[in-house]
Order: structure tokens, then C-alpha cells, then sequence
């Protein structure tokens, strides 16, 4: 297949705007796949991803398409994920394209994700094809949604494809638009291998499968590769195309996107962002932007049940296989017994992870307070890196502690600027740049403590602005700062599962936050529950669970014992998510409560 | 599932669910229907066809019954050749003690001096008022038919009719009721000197009014367990022994049929939704009048839910029940409940150590105070 009949492209829009029903129609369009199929098994396969309705997986497949002028063309459809947690994901799978489409629903115009998706697009100097999709709704607006193309975004509006997806209307022109206007990949099919990995999975049967966009040079199988970030060596055992299943073809070469697979046992030894090229005739450098995915945020995971640790370890091994950007090992709590300290790369990533962890495995897990990597240097001039607030030595042997600040980006409609500044405030976030965008958008740059951005902050910053601010975020490095050991003492006693290091300024402020939300998710047990909020001896903080005062079935009804039995039953399964520190029973959401006080 | 399962004790009781109400009150989340005199009639002759259907069972003459209890509903809207037709029914198809302790709920609006003579007649022996409260703005929130001096006439009816063993049922914690009021209608209930007393603290269940579209006014626990103490004691000042969780009686007037469930005895179960229990097995009836009716003419025993029951489950239960009465359990029982079961002996001492919990000679048994806190206990006996 000669270069220039390859169209690389993906596509974006806002949540709902009708991204997988036009992919799952340019799928039926080309004869790739039945179409109710393909929008189940590509662009859903995941319960989660359906429940949350974001993209946790790029997805990718090949189209042939045979256009007006008579030629076929080969267009792959990569697909990318949708969240702030996964950036760097998307940057990667955008790199992997010439061409973006980017979709706008006809009734409710460009929205927050609209406009994200756009810089994003744009950033990676994609050929943008705007589609005004939903023409057939009655609220539908084709020309005012192509006027706000021309004002907000910096596209000609009148270029833009007006179809229904729905309906198919128009659709053919969206395959005969990405042949015309996203431009064939540049590349040299004779010059040393160079291929981006913009995704990989663990197979049981193949090893790891690694999908692929191919820049210059060719691959074949039998073909000695290497990755260019670790200069691990494998030989090719197969290669092959999306369709969306694994097609095995002969050859891929510069410009093309497929698959490989060569005996690589782990996803971590296949990463997003890595270079592939050839061992014997290597590329003299790689493709930029990769980065180390590394986890930002770290938590304790623990069985709710102590004869799970084995399994937990199993799950957590297995997981892994698929997701090298997180990480664990082993810890030991004395409230929560044994478990292991796992790093995520936000939030997100980590809820998926619990999700995974309880839904596919069947484990009922408590999950510690989230922290930041600490970097600090002891009195005898030791430099400790500490992720665990509970290994965070006594104050009087600290002689200095830094913690790691992001870099983070925020787009903006100018209404909600004053909200954003103020949250900024709140977060500790230092104002680094303003820059107008047209009239009615901005670009404001902070710099924030990390800490204070990976809990809630995007939540926060999605619901002051309705929705409209983009947002991201890399790490910029370590500064000093004032921070302290906040302890949870549950009857007198501390519950290291708890603590939480915090800035001086906001420990008062958040102690007082804690102990009021613990007292809330702390059911009321036979005896009094004292909850303090203590800073070394100091306590800054105090609630109290009062004594359960009465607890009993009155009346069995006409001698119904089975439905007094499961009436217990109930209660006892909610008991079982439980877990016992030390006579308090203590619900596994009070562990996350620290997120959300 | 009767005629393979023989009862493994010595005799049964029997339960009969009237099901119809002129009133559903709020707080209920009993089966129950409209009463409709059509609907009344039909139900009679299918609950005394259940019974025919039921005593074909080769069993059924030589096992006894010691105790029959008619709960609804509202049983006293039975007319009383209804009321003497069903317990012929039942006595002619099962072998029911001459003894049988026979007790109906009433309500006392529902109940006159002549139909209680008459129920006297039919074999009933024991009477179970339903007074709940004795004021007349807190009945009437509680959508109750009938006023404080209804209560006190049925009261006295039932005297007149000749019922030496009556048993008043009363609520606590009721939305209005403060400690005052509370301490007046138990002392107002035990000047009638009934034999029995019942007091259930209101709990807003699923399936009734109050438990969906929830209730004004309700007290705080502290007063709604103050309440429970005042009555202790002046139950207790009145010679009443506090022998189960909700229940008190003058020595000897202890009721055999709820003392079934709790010791975890056998009973037989008629009416629609009615709940029995034989060998391993307990079941329930299905619960809409019209289809148990149509069950029942149909010729087919009308139960809808049926469990056999594990030895664990079983142990579990005799714990949860037993341990609902004054006599408590076996220690025994508990000890080998808690074999093997660390947490659950921590938490036996606990309560123990707190004063919830007595081991008597080879007996354990919950105090008052354990029995407000019961199901916390019980939960981990599961």
C-alpha cells in the first residue's frame, strides 16, 4: 500500500456528541464490521468504560475505503481516551495521526470537551475536520453551530460536514473529506524502522500485543527490533492489522498502523510513547514526547478481609500485566494489617483500579488516604522519599521537606476567570500566565502543589465552570515547603491508615473537615466513639459517635423468622464491609473520607 | 412439603392470619386487605379449605396443638359463627389439646360484650387487645378507629364475656408521646390489671405508610429507650415478669404460643401470608387474598415461599430466638456457636463484661438492658 493512500485520523468530541455512533457508521460504511457489533465490541468493551461512558483504552481499526477518484484507500481509526488522568494516552494516540474529526452536536453547539479536545488536536498539528453531527434533531442549529466554529475555534465553520449520524446523512462525505482533506503520512519507507507504541495489552496466548503507527522504515516478522527506551531486543513473531480483531499481513511500513507482537512478556517492557525500531539499523533518535508514565498519587490497598492478602497479590500482579503506569508493594498498616502501597497516575486511574480489583476479582478492599510522593532531607543528611504519611519520621528529625508541584494548564470562557482564580487561591496554586484567546476564551497557566490538585480539584473545576474548562497538568519538580503530620485517633489511639501530611496553614482547616466527616460515615456502635484530629500531641479537632442507645426487632411478625433472619442477614453484609481497627468497626468509605471532607 | 416432613417436637401451634382491616394505620406493614364482606366470605371458606387440604397429611392425628393464635389484620372482625366454624374446622382435621391456650387479636372497636361470649364459645380463651395508646389525638394520628374509652369498654367486655386472661398490646416511641404521657398510658393499661402486656417500640417499616413517606414528630431515642426503662419498672412494680424482649405477664400467664416461636417450636400456619415451620422446613402462604382464595379452591395448598433450613442456620436461629426470653439459651449453645470464632468470643466477653449479657449455672441469657441492644448481638451469631 503506497504511503499516499494511508489516512491516519482519529476522532473527538464532547461526552454525547455522537462519537462511537459515526465511528460505528463509517465501520458499517466500509464493510468492516456489522454495525451494531462493532459499536459493543470496539468502541464499548468495557463495562466500566460504558458505565462511565469515558474511554479508559485507545481503540483502532482499519478502514478500506474505496473513494470517488477510484482508489482504495486505507483509513485507521484510532481512537483515544477521554480523561485528564490519561493525557499523556491521548497525546500519544494523537501523535499517531495526521488528521482529527472533530464532532459538534447541531443543538447544543461547542461544548467544554469540544474545546479541549480541540487544543489538543491542535497542539499535535493535526488536520482538523469539523462535523456538525445530529442535524436531524429538531433543536438542531447547523448555521449558528458553524458561526461559533468560525468564532471559537480557528477553523472555517463553512468547511464544516453537516450529517446525521444517526441517519447516515452525510456520512459518505466524512470518508471522502478525511481522503481529501487530512494529508497522507510523510514518511520514508526505506529508512531505519521508527514506530510509535501509542498502546499495548497483555494477551495469554501472544505475549504482549503492541499497536503501532509506523513513521519511517518497514517491519516484518523475523524482524529484530528494539525499544528505544530501554534497548531491550526482540524478534517480530507477528504483524498485522486492526479489523478490529488481529489480522496478520506480511509487511507494515512507514505510515501504516498495526499491531506487533514479539514475545514481550510485560505491558511495562511496551510502552505508550516508546520508540520501536530496528536492532541492526537503529534510528539515530526517537520520537519525541515520550514520557515514563508515573504514578502521582499513591494509597494503601487492603483487604477487608485478611485471608484475601494472597488473592489481592494475585489480582494486583495481574492487573499490572495491563497496566504498567501502576505499581505496588507490599506495606504494612497497624490498623488495616497487611496490604501493599500502590501508585496511581490520578484519581481516576485509581478508582478504576479498586473498581477492577472488587468487581472482576471479587475482593472487598479498603483504601487509604491518597498522598503525594514527599521528598525530604533527615537531620543526619539523609534525602527520604515518602509516600506513606505513616513512615514519615518525627519531626525533630526532619530537617527540611519538599513537595512535588504541576505545571498545570487551564482554557477558559472568560466568565468563569474570577471562580478560577479564586479556587487557584484556594489550592495554593501560583498564577504563572494569562493569555486572551480571541475575546471570550482564555489560557491561564498555575503552578499548584500536586496535593492539592489530585483529589477533587478537576471535579471542582468542572462544576464552577459548567463544565467548560480544560485542564491539564505535568509535573515540574519538588519545592520547600511548610508540612505536617495530621493524625485520626479513634478512642485515644492513632489510626495510621489515616493520617494525611498537609500543609501548615490548612491543617487546622482540615482536621476540623475529617473528624466532622468521620463522624458522619462511622456508624454508631455500643459505645462512645471519640474521633480527634491531632497534630503531634497536640489535639486541633474532636467529634463524637454517641453510644447506639437501642437496636432490636420489637415484633416478629405471625411468627415470620426467615424475614427477621434476613432483615440481620442484610445488616450483617453491610457489616462485612467493615473493618475492625481496633474495637471500632470503621466503614471502608471513612478511609476515602479524607478525599472528600 | 407437609406430608414428607414429620414434626420432630412433641406438639405444634397453629397461626391464623386474618387478613382484613376497616383501616390500614400507618405504622403497619402487616399483609393486609379492605375489608369487604364478599372478600370475608370467600376467605372463610378457603382458610377452612387450607386446613381440610392440610389435614390430609398422615401425620396430622397423631401430633398435637397446643396453642392457636388468630392475628391479622383485624381477626375480630370475624363474626362469631365464622370464628366457630374455623376452629371446629381446624379441631376436627387436627388433634387440638382440650387445653390449647386459643387467642385472638381484637380491636376494640370491633369487639362487643356479645361477640366476645360468643367467641368464648367457639373455644377462644385468651384475648389480645390492641390498645396501643390511650390517648385519643396520638390513637387518631395513628389511624387507629377507636378512642381511649373504646379501649377501656372492650377491656371491660372482654371481663364481662368471662376471659380470665387478657393482654393488652401498647406502643412506645410514638410520634407525640412524651415521657408524661408515656408513664399515664402504662399506668392507665396496668390499673386494668390485665395478665399480659404487650409493648412494641414503633420502628417505621418498609412496606408500611410511615416507612415511605416518613413520620413528624418522632421522639429521640434517649426518650424512646427512657420510655422502655419507665416501663420495666413499672411492670415490674406491678408483679408482671418481663419474660421476653417486648412481653410481660403475671406469673403463670406467659403465652405458650409465642414462647413457640422463641424456643424455636413447630406451628402450623393458615391464611394468606401466614408463616409455618415443621422439621427443617419454614414457609409462607402467598400473600393477595384473591390468590390465595383461588389457590385454596383450586385444591392446591397455597404457599408460596418454602426454606429448609441448614444446621447452621438452625443453630443460629435457636441462638437469636432463645435468647429473645427471660430463660435464655443453653450455654452450651453459644459455646458451640463460638467455636473456632475468635471475634465473635471477644465479643461475647464484651457483652458480658458490660452487663448485657448473664451466664446462669449452664444458662446464658440477655438482660433488659441487653435486650435494647439484641440485634447487634444477634447479627454475629448469624
Amino acid at each position: 500500500m503506497a504511503v499516499a493512500r494511508i489516512r491516519n485520523f482519529s476522532i473527538v468530541a464532547h461526552i454525547d456528541h455522537g462519537k462511537s455512533t459515526l465511528a460505528d457508521r463509517l465501520l458499517a460504511l466500509t464493510g468492516t464490521m456489522d454495525a451494531k457489533k462493532a459499536v459493543d465490541q470496539v468502541l464499548d468493551s468495557m463495562d466500566l468504560e460504558r458505565e462511565r461512558g469515558i474511554t479508559i483504552k485507545a481503540h483502532t481499526v482499519r478502514l478500506l475505503y474505496r473513494a470517488r477518484d477510484g482508489h482504495e484507500y486505507t483509513l485507521n481509526l484510532i481512537d483515544t481516551p477521554g480523561h485528564v488522568d490519561f493525557s499523556y494516552e491521548v497525546s500519544r494516540a494523537l501523535a499517531a495521526c495526521e488528521g482529527a474529526l472533530l464532532i459538534i452536536d447541531a443543538a447544543q453547539g461547542i461544548e467544554a470537551q469540544t474545546l479541549a479536545n480541540y487544543y489538543l488536536a491542535h497542539e499535535a498539528k493535526l488536520a482538523i475536520i469539523p462535523v456538525i453531527n445530529k442535524i436531524d434533531l429538531p433543536a438542531a442549529d447547523v448555521e449558528g453551530t458553524r458561526e461559533q466554529i468560525t468564532e471559537e475555534l480557528e477553523l472555517d465553520g463553512h468547511e464544516a460536514l453537516a450529517i446525521s449520524a444517526k441517519h447516515g446523512t452525510g456520512v459518505p462525505e466524512v470518508l471522502e473529506a478525511i481522503v481529501a482533506r487530512i494529508p497522507p503520512p510523510v514518511g520514508d519507507p526505506d529508512a531505519p524502522l521508527k514506530a510509535l507504541v501509542f498502546d499495548s495489552y497483555y494477551d495469554s496466548y501472544l505475549g504482549v500485543v503492541v499497536y503501532v503507527r509506523l513513521i519511517d522504515g518497514r517491519v516484518r516478522s523475523g524482524t529484530r527490533i528494539a525499544f528505544m527506551s530501554n534497548g531491550r531486543t526482540y524478534e517480530v513473531h507477528q504483524i498485522g492489522v486492526l479489523t478490529p480483531g488481529l489480522t496478520p499481513v506480511e509487511e507494515l511500513s512507514a505510515g501504516g498502523v498495526g499491531y506487533l507482537t514479539a514475545s514481550v512478556k510485560r505491558v511495562a517492557d511496551a510502552k505508550v510513547g516508546d520508540t520501536i525500531t530496528e536492532a541492526v539499523r537503529p534510528a539515530t533518535e526517537a520520537i519525541p514526547g515520550y514520557r515514563d508514565a508515573k504514578p502521582m498519587v499513591f494509597a494503601g490497598l487492603y483487604p477487608i478481609e485478611d485471608t484475601d492478602y494472597e488473592a489481592l497479590r494475585d489480582a494486583l500482579e495481574k492487573l499490572r500485566l495491563n497496566d504498567p503506569a501502576f505499581t505496588f508493594e507490599p506495606e504494612t498498616s497497624l490498623a488495616l494489617g497487611y496490604g501493599f502501597r500502590c501508585g496511581f497516575l490520578g484519581m481516576l486511574h485509581m478508582e478504576i483500579v479498586q473498581e477492577r480489583l472488587e468487581r472482576h476479582y471479587g475482593l472487598s478492599l479498603i483504601v487509604t488516604s491518597p498522598s503525594v510522593q514527599y521528598r525530604l532531607l533527615t537531620t543526619a543528611g539523609e534525602v527520604l522519599e515518602v509516600d506513606n504519611p505513616s513512615k514519615l519520621p518525627t519531626p525533630d528529625k526532619i530537617e527540611e521537606m519538599e513537595e512535588p508541584y504541576v505545571g498545570a494548564s487551564i482554557f477558559v470562557p472568560t466568565e468563569f476567570m474570577t471562580a478560577i482564580y479564586r479556587l487557584a487561591q484556594e489550592k495554593r496554586g501560583e498564577h504563572r500566565s494569562l493569555e486572551y484567546l480571541g475575546g471570550k476564551r482564555v489560557h491561564i497557566r498555575f503552578d499548584f502543589p500536586l496535593a492539592e490538585i489530585v483529589v477533587d480539584f478537576y471535579d471542582k473545576l468542572k462544576s464552577i465552570s459548567k463544565g467548560y474548562a480544560s485542564f491539564d497538568y505535568e509535573f515540574s519538580g519538588f519545592r520547600l515547603a511548610e508540612l505536617v503530620k495530621l493524625d485520626i485517633l479513634l478512642n485515644g489511639d492513632p489510626v495510621d491508615a489515616l493520617s494525611i501530611i498537609v500543609h501548615r496553614d490548612k491543617a487546622y482547616e482540615k482536621g476540623k473537615a475529617l473528624v466532622e466527616k468521620l463522624r458522619q460515615v462511622i456508624p454508631r456502635q455500643l459505645f462512645e466513639v471519640a474521633i480527634q484530629a491531632a497534630i503531634g500531641s497536640r489535639v486541633i479537632a474532636r467529634e463524637t459517635v454517641k453510644a447506639m442507645g437501642k437496636n432490636v426487632t420489637a415484633k416478629c411478625y405471625g411468627g415470620d423468622i426467615t424475614r427477621k433472619r434476613k432483615l440481620l442477614e442484610r445488616q450483617k453484609e453491610g457489616k462485612k464491609r467493615m473493618k475492625q481497627v481496633g474495637k471500632v468497626e470503621v466503614p471502608q468509605e471513612a478511609f476515602l473520607s479524607v478525599l472528600k471532607s | 412439603m407437609l406430608a414428607d416432613r414429620r414434626p420432630v417436637t412433641a406438639s405444634l401451634g397453629a397461626y391464623i392470619h386474618a387478613p382484613f382491616c376497616a383501616k390500614r394505620c400507618g405504622y403497619c406493614a402487616f399483609n393486609t386487605a379492605p375489608w369487604e364482606p364478599a372478600a370475608m366470605a370467600r376467605y372463610v371458606r378457603a382458610v377452612m379449605r387450607e386446613m381440610d387440604l392440610a389435614g390430609t397429611v398422615a401425620w396430622t392425628p397423631d401430633v398435637p396443638v397446643h396453642s392457636i393464635f388468630l392475628g391479622g389484620g383485624t381477626p375480630s372482625l370475624l363474626a362469631a359463627d365464622d370464628m366457630s366454624a374455623i376452629l371446629d374446622r381446624l379441631r376436627r382435621r387436627f388433634r387440638v389439646l382440650h387445653d390449647a391456650e386459643i387467642t385472638v387479636e381484637c380491636n376494640p372497636e370491633s369487639v362487643t360484650r356479645v361477640k366476645l361470649e360468643a367467641y368464648r364459645r367457639a373455644g377462644v380463651n385468651r384475648i389480645s387487645l390492641g390498645v396501643q395508646a390511650v390517648d385519643d389525638q396520638v390513637l387518631e394520628r395513628l389511624g387507629r378507629l377507636h378512642g381511649a374509652a373504646a379501649a377501656r369498654a372492650a377491656f371491660d367486655a372482654a371481663r364481662e364475656a368471662g376471659f380470665g386472661n387478657v393482654s393488652v398490646d401498647l406502643m412506645y416511641g410514638l410520634p407525640g408521646v412524651e415521657r408524661d404521657d408515656w408513664r399515664h398510658g402504662v399506668e392507665t393499661v396496668l390499673a386494668w390489671a390485665p395478665e399480659h402486656l404487650s409493648a412494641y417500640g414503633l420502628s417505621l417499616d418498609p412496606g408500611s405508610l410511615w416507612g415511605a413517606s416518613g413520620v413528624d414528630g418522632l421522639p429521640a431515642e434517649d426518650a424512646v429507650v427512657a420510655q422502655y426503662w419507665t416501663l420495666v419498672s413499672m411492670a415490674r412494680d406491678h408483679g408482671f415478669e418481663h419474660y421476653e424482649v417486648s412481653n410481660y405477664a403475671r406469673p403463670g400467664y406467659r403465652s405458650r404460643h409465642n414462647l413457640t416461636y422463641w424456643r424455636r417450636g413447630e406451628y402450623l400456619a393458615f391464611g394468606p401470608g401466614a408463616a409455618g415451620f415443621v422439621a427443617d422446613v419454614r414457609w409462607a402462604n402467598v400473600k393477595p387474598v384473591p390468590r390465595y382464595c383461588s389457590e385454596t379452591e383450586a385444591g392446591r395448598l397455597p404457599v408460596d415461599t418454602c426454606e429448609r433450613l441448614t444446621d447452621r442456620q438452625a443453630l443460629a436461629e435457636r441462638l437469636i430466638l432463645g435468647l429473645r426470653v427471660a430463660d435464655g439459651v443453653p450455654a452450651s449453645w453459644l459455646e458451640e456457636r463460638a467455636t473456632g470464632d475468635g471475634q465473635l468470643r471477644t465479643r461475647i466477653d464484651w457483652w458480658q463484661a458490660r452487663g448485657l449479657l448473664v451466664f446462669d449455672n449452664d444458662r446464658v441469657r440477655l438482660t433488659e438492658e441487653g435486650y435494647l441492644l439484641s440485634d447487634a448481638l444477634f447479627i454475629d451469631l448469624l
